[in-house]
Formats: C-alpha cells, structure tokens, sequence
C-alpha cells in the first residue's frame, strides 16, 4: 500500500484507518477495484473499503465499530473463491486476513498446529515436510488459498476421498463474532468439547457467521508408500464404470479423479502436458497410499478392474518425478480451460458414485441443448463432479446461457439424490438452486441458526440462502411432506 | 397409580399397546410417567407436536444404555422410546452409504452390512444393546477412533422431528456435501436437546481383510517409558487403528495382568498388518512385554473391552455407586490422566477403570465405591483434566448423585450461543429438557 494520510471526509473510514492504521485500508475506487470480485466473476461490486488488520484485537474492532454503525462488512481470505462469497455485494466492508499469516505453533508429538487464517494453505505442508508431516486438504488452489477460506469454504481436494474436507482436520477457531465478540472453541484442539458441535457448524458456513482468526488444526503423517495410476479410456461409460468398481470392491483410494476428452484438449495445450492421447474419451487419476506391505496387492486390484472395463493403456508411475508431473497436469486443470475458451464456469455438483455414468450423459446432453462445451474434470472417487462450462462473455447472451447450463447440471445432479455443491460452496452462486434440495422450512432453518449468530445480518449478508420467495412464510410452518 | 387423564389423548395418535404407564422410576432418572414407543415418523412427529403444544415434556431414548448420561429431571411426562422405530431404509451398498432408523441396534446394523464386506466406521460401547440414534446423539467412541473418526465424520445426512412435530432433513446421501450450513453437525452429540433423530445416513467403509491387536504391557509402570515409546512409534509411518493405554486396573480385567498395557490395533490386509506388528516389537522398550491378539481372537478382545463402560440397562451396581467419566485433553495428555487414575483411586478409596486413545485425547475412567468416595474421585478427575487445559463430564452416574456435582463441568465462554441454538429451535424446552451443558 501506498504511504499517504487518509484524503476522505468519510467518518467510517477515518475510524477504520485509526484502528487498523493508515497504512492498512483502502478506500479510493482505483484501489479498491481489485476487490470487486472473487474467483466467481460474473457478479462485482465494489467494496466501502478494505481493511488489512494484523491482529485479533484489530479485527474485533473493525467488527465492533461496523457493528456499532450498521455498516455491512466481511471478510476475505485471497479471495480464491469460486461461488462468490467475498464479493461485497452490499458495499461491505472488507476485511482482509491476507496480513494475518503466521504458523504460531506446530505440535508434531500431538499432531497439531495453530496458524493465523491467512497463512496458505500448501505453506503449512511445506513448514512440517522436512519431518515427514502434512496437513491433509488439498485444494488445488492450495498454493494460495487461505486455510481461513478453506474453513470458511469447508474446502476440499483430491485426497479428500479417504483423508476427508477440511473439516475432519479442525480442531480448534478462535472466532470474532458479529458484534465484535471474541470465542474460543476447541482451545488448544482437545476433542469434543462439550456443547454443541460449533466447530462442525462453523466450518463451511461461508463466513456467514463470524471471522475466524486462529485455527488449530490436525496434522498428518506421510504416508510410508504411494502410487499412481494413469489409465486410458476409449468410453466414458468405461472409465465411470471402472470407478464404481473401485470404490465398491472396498479399495479406498487417496485420490480417485476424471477428466473427459474436452478437459484432456485443455489441459494438454496448458502449461503442464503430459502427453496424454487426445482422442481418448476420459483418463482416469488414481492414487493408493498406506503400509507400503499393502499396496502392491491393492494396485493389482485396480489395474484388473481397469482392464476388465477396456482401458486402452494404464500405467503406474515409475517416479516421483513422473507422479508430480500427472498431478501438476491435473491440479492446474480449472485454469488450463482459459486456453481453449475465453471464459469459463466451474460447477460442482455431488452425485451418488453408482450414478456417474448417466449423470455425465445427461450433463453432455445439456452441453447440447446449449450449445456449450462442457469440460468435466473431477473428483469421481467421491462423485464430486466438477463441469465446466466454456463460454465467450464477449458474445451476447452467452454468460446468461452458460450460467443456465450450469444451473441444469446441477438440477441432474440433485435429480439423482445429490447436492448441488460439494466444496466451492453456495456463495451467490447458488443461492437459487438452494431450492432444488432443501424445502422452505429447511432452508429457514438454517436461517434460524445464522439469527443467533448474526442477528443484524451485517456480515456477509445476501449470501449461502435464496431469497425467501412470497409464498415462504416468516414463521416455521409446522410439517413438511 | 397417578391418574393421568391426558394419557388418553395419546390415543388419537397412537395405538393403546404404544403407549405404558410407568408406576416407579427409574434409579438413573430420565424416566417418563408414560412410555410410548412410535413405529413411524408420523408418529414421532404426533407425539412431539402433542407434547409442544399442550405444554408437556418429553424425554427421548433409544434403549437406555445412556440413561445415566446427563439430565438434572428425574421425568418427564412421556419417554419417547425409539426402541420400535428400526431398520435399514436403504442401503446403497455401490455407494458406500446406509440410511438406518434412529433405533436400529448398532450390532444389527453391522452385522446387516457385513455379508457386503462394509461397516459403519464407529467401535461405541455396548454395541449389541446402544441404538445408532443413541450413539450419534452421545457422541459415542471407542478406542478406534484414531483411525475411524467420530460420529462427525460417518454422518452425512439427517431427518430430524423438530420439537414442534416438522421434519428438518439435514447434509443428504452423498459422501462430499457443503450446501448450506452443516447442520448435521449441531445434532451429533446434542443429547437429543434439538430433536428426535429419525434417520441417520452414513458413509460406510470397506470391512477390513485382517485386523490384529497388540497388548503391549509395561510391568515396570514407568508412564516415561511408555510416552518415549509412544512418541517414537507415533512418529513412524505406521497407521494403527488404535493406539489405547489401559490403566493397571482395567488391563487387570481385561489381560489378566495388573500393569499399564498399551492396546496397538491395525487393519489392513495381513501383510501390512504383520509388516507393523514387527515395528512394534523393534521399537519396544525391552522391559516391555508383547503379546499378538489376531483375527477373530482380536474381534472378541474388543467384543469384552465394548462391555467394561457401565450400561444404563443393566441392574444397578449392588455394592456402592457406578459411574463413568469421560474426559478430553490434549492427545499425550492422556499419560497424566491415566497416572492420575491411579493415584485418584488410591486417595478416594474408589476402584477406577481407566483407559484413553494416546492418538486422539478422549479417556473414560469408570469409577466404582462409595457414594462419597465415588464423587471425590470424579471432581479430582476433572481438575486433573481442567489443569491440563481439557474437560471431564459425567457419562454415567445415578439421578441422585447427579443433583450433587455438575455433570458438564460448567460453561463455556459461549454459551450465550448454545442457549441461542437451543431457544430457536425448541423455544417451549419440549424436549429433553436440562439433559445437556448449562442445563440447556
Ligand atoms: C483454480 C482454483 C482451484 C480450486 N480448487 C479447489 C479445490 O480443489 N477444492 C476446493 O474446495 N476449492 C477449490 N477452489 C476454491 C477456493 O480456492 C476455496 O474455496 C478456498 O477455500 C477459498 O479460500 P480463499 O482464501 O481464497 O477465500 P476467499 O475466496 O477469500 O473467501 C471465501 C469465503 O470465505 C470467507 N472467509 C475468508 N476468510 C475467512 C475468515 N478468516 N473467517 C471467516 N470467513 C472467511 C469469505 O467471506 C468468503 O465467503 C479453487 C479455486 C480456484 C481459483
């Protein structure tokens, strides 16, 4: 940030540079553009302003005097996002916990660690490798993202499929409640504490809550073995088929993903080829981890199911140079669609695992319907669909229909017996598409528990519910069919 | 016989042989002056919009192995019992998934999914008498936590009676879900304080191919000697299922032997299981005694271990006072608190039971003496625990007793937000009122 004194007569800003300092906020619109926005780009708005507190008590003041004023705040991590929960749709105040990065303690005889909710998420992997430890979700923006957003976000990854979200690792927030409240839940990560499961409840609530600012979380050991598992499919039908079988003949791989022959196309003229064919119609990711006495006989296992479903070629990776080459291809999947299309929009349904095959096929007959290409590179172990939908905002109308698309696959996958997102999060996103797996009264709710939480509904409000529609009532109805 | 007129009411929703007067209370309290026992959610929810709008409270149970868990009422008007309300709903054994009713015995619904090699990834006690609904709504563990998780991590999905009769379903039948608020996660451990359980879908996993547990005793109880070898065999890469220390009394029960005993479990394929077992016995002190439970051996190993926790169900000690206590520290920790069974017992003249997941922090200590003895030894066990930064509450323990210490161990600094919780959802304290923390 630029060194200058604060040339605005606005009061609220005043205040807020005098809690946070001067140094840290901004306010000019040419400042405060690049935050008008997240990873989900079709909505901006511009912020109030945005603030960069480097502390706990500096947040719960922001809190407080936003609280104090009726000014609409939130916060922001690195603004990762891909549902659009940072975008200050009410001219929010934005808090900012990219200056709040610090690893304060790293516990490894207790598996554990405390961060600060802007330390990156891949950083605290990084700070515990050297003694053969990791910390667990993966989300493949982890090299930037927040573990403050992947809290907020309950984020995901490719090795969620047997290690679990985010939320299998959190043991302990400390939390600034919406009126400027400071709460700690969980201490020092001692389990269960008792009480209602507020950890569990505030993971994953798109920081519709409070703003967490201190996180202990659980830390893993390496795995003593790995491998890895490219296979070639000439169907999709194949290669879904071969994923059902996997997970049903009790195999429980670390990472289990898709991609199909359009997300191949892209990610091949990226910056991370492999190699692989382009005219295969989807690949197949796998990976197995564990006691390396026991991984031989489960690599057998898969590669006979491959077969068995006509893969054309399937190998095991021979280094781990070769292994991270795959992932990098696969990681850097989302952002490889910018160079086949202008513009693209990820969704991220979840369907059962035994109904992949027809759900893809439906989502490539809406491809049709719209006349869009639709990439799927996903998570299939879990059956966490990720269709991309690629399109051109320069053309007329196309936005539109692309968000129409995206909105459809996601109504297949709620056809099904699924949920409408299985780690982006609802955001603004799909907030409508709420309705398409909870009732009014289940969506009420929720709003219920955001009530004790947030009565004045400044912070991040417009987000994560619909819009209650005029047949709702304000009251909960007494049954529901 | 109190002459209750309102019982006939009951009648308009449920059939005369679901509904039982009760003529004398039960000793752990939680007792209702009728017991009705629905078969149907419709029922569940007749009997909660009844209660909620004539004002009459409710308590609910699945088979009463937790009655002694909490509860500051020795009734209510009705018992809802979930003992009637069982079986599987659908299991999708493709997916890995299972939607189970809330009184399906845990040990039916195992033996249920294990002709498809698949489980419920949860070790509670009593398995063969606790209702699903009861263990998710405790919060019920055992050892193995360490590799399965808890509760938390199983449950995906929820349909919930809201105490005014509405059903409330929360998460659904997929395996990664982040729509809207995690609510599954506010009922897992609520007591049953928010609403009836109706049905509980899980994640399942696949049943091991093999599982073997090691009984590593330490006849020298020296708690040093067990945490270097515990740090060192944590720090391997080694991935033992659970990793649990007996105190002397309880591996007295259970090994025959009266020295602190580590409990090692693996599952895997044989293989791997061998292949740990061998990092074991190299990393032991040499002092340190080692003996190999295996396969079916080591199923009925745990099959005794699940019935040492006191059970609500069951005739009431003869001979002094039965209690249980579960405490949380930070995962070493456990070492102390399991010395401090020891020492405690001696102090307080009370047999204690102890044993705690060197993985995961959880401990339970059963304590068994005097009335007086009994309650001395549970409030030190709790400043032990509180000292270390952690917790104790009361699982079990009879209603008269749990007039005289707090069962929850006080407060939180938030709980202006549990009582919040608790307002909005059952604003009239309709169900299982005062069961759980702050008298919620
Ligand atoms: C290329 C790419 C790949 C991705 N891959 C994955 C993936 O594999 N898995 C996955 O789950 N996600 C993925 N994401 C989505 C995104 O990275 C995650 O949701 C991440 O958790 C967001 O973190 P962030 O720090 O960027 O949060 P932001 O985007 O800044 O914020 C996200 C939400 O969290 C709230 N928030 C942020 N910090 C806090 C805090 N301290 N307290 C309370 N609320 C807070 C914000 O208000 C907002 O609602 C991907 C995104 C991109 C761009």
């Amino acid at each position: 940030m630029r060194k200058r004194s604060i040339a605005t007569n606005d009061p609220h800003i005043q205040a807020l540079a005098r809690i946070v300092g001067e140094r840290a906020i901004l306010y000019r619109k040419e400042d405060l553009m690049a935050y008008d926005c997240d990873g989900f780009t079709v909505h901006r708005h511009l912020p109030k302003a945005v603030v960069f507190p480097t502390s706990t008590e500096q947040v719960a003041a922001v809190v407080r005097y936003c609280h104090e004023h009726d000014l609409p705040f939130l916060a922001r991590g690195a603004g990762t996002g891909l549902s659009g929960g940072a975008i200050p749709l009410n001219g929010e105040v934005v808090i900012s916990l990219t200056r709040m990065k610090r690893l304060l303690h790293v516990d490894l005889e207790n598996r554990r660690a405390v961060v600060e909710p802007g330390f990156v998420n891949l950083k605290l992997t990084n700070s515990v490798a050297h003694r053969g430890y990791y910390y667990a979700p993966d989300p493949s923006s982890q090299y930037c993202c927040t573990i403050g957003g992947n809290v907020a976000e309950n984020a995901g990854g490719a090795h969620c499929l047997k290690y679990g979200v985010t939320t299998n690792h959190i043991l302990g927030l400390e939390v600034v409640l919406p009126n400027g409240e400071v709460i700690e839940i969980g201490g020092n990560g001692v389990p269960d504490p008792p009480g209602y499961d507020l950890l569990g409840l505030l993971t994953g609530s798109e920081g519709t809550l409070g703003i967490v600012t201190k996180i202990t979380v659980r830390l893993l050991k390496n795995p003593e073995a790995k491998q890895t598992v490219l296979a070639y499919f000439d169907e999709v039908e194949d290669a879904s088929q071969t994923v059902s079988d996997i997970i049903s003949a009790g195999i429980v791989p670390a990472a289990l993903e898709m991609m199909d022959q359009t997300a191949i196309e892209a990610v091949e003229a990226a910056a991370f080829p492999v190699g692989h064919p382009k005219d295969i119609a989807a690949l197949l990711l796998i990976e197995v981890d564990g006691i390396s006495a026991g991984i031989d006989e489960q690599i057998d296992d898969i590669l006979a199911i491959c077969r068995r479903h006509h893969v054309r070629e399937v190998k095991v990776a021979q280094s781990e140079e070769e292994r991270a080459r795959w992932w990098a291809n696969r990681k850097t999947g989302f952002g490889a669609m910018g160079a086949i299309s202008p513009d693209y929009l990820v969704q991220d349904g979840v369907i059962p695992r035994s109904r992949l095959p027809e759900v893809l096929r439906e989502i490539a007959n809406i491809s049709r319907k719209y006349g869009l290409r639709i990439a799927n590179i996903f998570h299939a172990g879990d059956g966490n669909l990720h269709p991309l939908v690629l399109f051109d905002a320069s053309k007329p109308g196309e936005t539109e229909r692309a968000l129409a698309a995206g909105s459809e696959c996601l109504k297949a996958c709620a056809a099904v017996g699924g949920s409408i997102t299985g780690e982006h999060g609802v955001g603004i996103e799909k907030k409508e598409e709420m309705r398409f797996i909870f009732t009014d009264e289940e969506i009420l709710a929720q709003t219920a528990i955001r009530d004790v939480f947030n009565p004045k509904n400044l912070l991040n409000a417009g987000k994560l519910f619909p819009t209650p529609g005029r047949c709702v009532e304000t009251k909960m109805p007494s049954t529901v069919k | 016989m109190l002459s209750l007129t309102w019982i006939e009411e009951l009648q308009e929703f449920l059939h005369p042989e679901q509904i039982k007067r009760n003529d004398s209370f039960h000793p752990l309290g939680n007792d209702g002056a009728v017991t009705v026992y629905p078969q149907a959610e419709e029922e569940i929810a007749a009997v909660l919009r009844y209660a909620d709008q004539s004002g009459k409270k409710v308590f609910i149970a699945g088979r009463g192995t937790k009655r002694g868990f909490g509860g500051q009422r020795e009734q209510a008007d009705i018992l809802l019992s979930l003992e009637h309300y069982a079986g599987i709903v659908e299991h999708a054994a493709a997916d890995m998934t299972v939607t189970v009713k809330a009184g399906t015995v845990f040990g039916d619904l195992q033996r249920a999914l294990a002709p498809y090699r698949q489980k419920v990834a949860l070790d509670p006690f009593w398995p063969d008498e606790a209702t699903i609904g009861g263990v998710i709504a405790a919060n019920d563990s055992g050892p193995k936590r360490l590799g399965y998780g808890s509760a938390r991590d199983s449950v995906i999905g929820l349909r919930i009676v809201y105490p005014n009769g509405t059903v409330i379903r929360s998460g659904g039948k997929v395996v990664k879900n982040v729509a809207g608020y995690d609510m599954n996660k506010l009922f897992i451990g609520a007591m049953g304080t928010l609403g009836v359980l109706s049905e509980i879908t899980l994640k399942l996993r696949p049943l091991a191919k093999y599982e073997s547990v090691v009984l590593l005793s330490f006849p020298s109880g020296d708690v040093h000697d067990i945490r270097s070898f515990a740090v060192s065999f944590l720090d391997t890469m080694m991935e033992p299922v659970c990793f649990e220390l007996f105190n002397p009394t309880l591996a007295e029960r259970l090994t025959g032997r009266p020295v602190y005993t580590l409990a090692i479990g693996f599952e895997d394929v044989e293989n791997a299981v061998h292949y740990q077992e061998q990092w074991v016995e190299r990393l032991r002190p040499k002092a340190a005694e080692m003996a190999v439970l295996a396969g079916e051996e080591a199923a009925a190993f745990w099959r005794t271990f699940n019935t040492v926790a006191p059970n609500g169900r069951l005739a009431q000690a003869e001979n002094g006072i039965e209690a249980a206590v579960k405490i949380g520290v930070v995962n070493l920790d456990v070492l102390s608190i399991l010395r401090e069974s020891v020492l405690i017992a001696d102090r307080c003249h009370v047999r204690i039971e102890a044993h705690g997941g060197l993985g995961h922090g959880l401990c339970q200590a059963y304590v068994h003496g005097s009335e007086e003895g009994v309650l001395a030894a549970m409030e030190e066990l709790r400043q032990a625990a509180v000292r270390l930064g952690g917790y104790a509450i009361v699982k079990h323990l009879p209603f008269s007793l749990r007039q005289r210490i707090d069962v929850w161990g006080g407060k939180p600094s938030y709980f202006f937000l549990l009582e919040g919780i608790k307002r909005k959802i059952d604003p009239n304290k309709t169900i299982n009122d005062q069961r759980f923390i702050g008298g919620i």
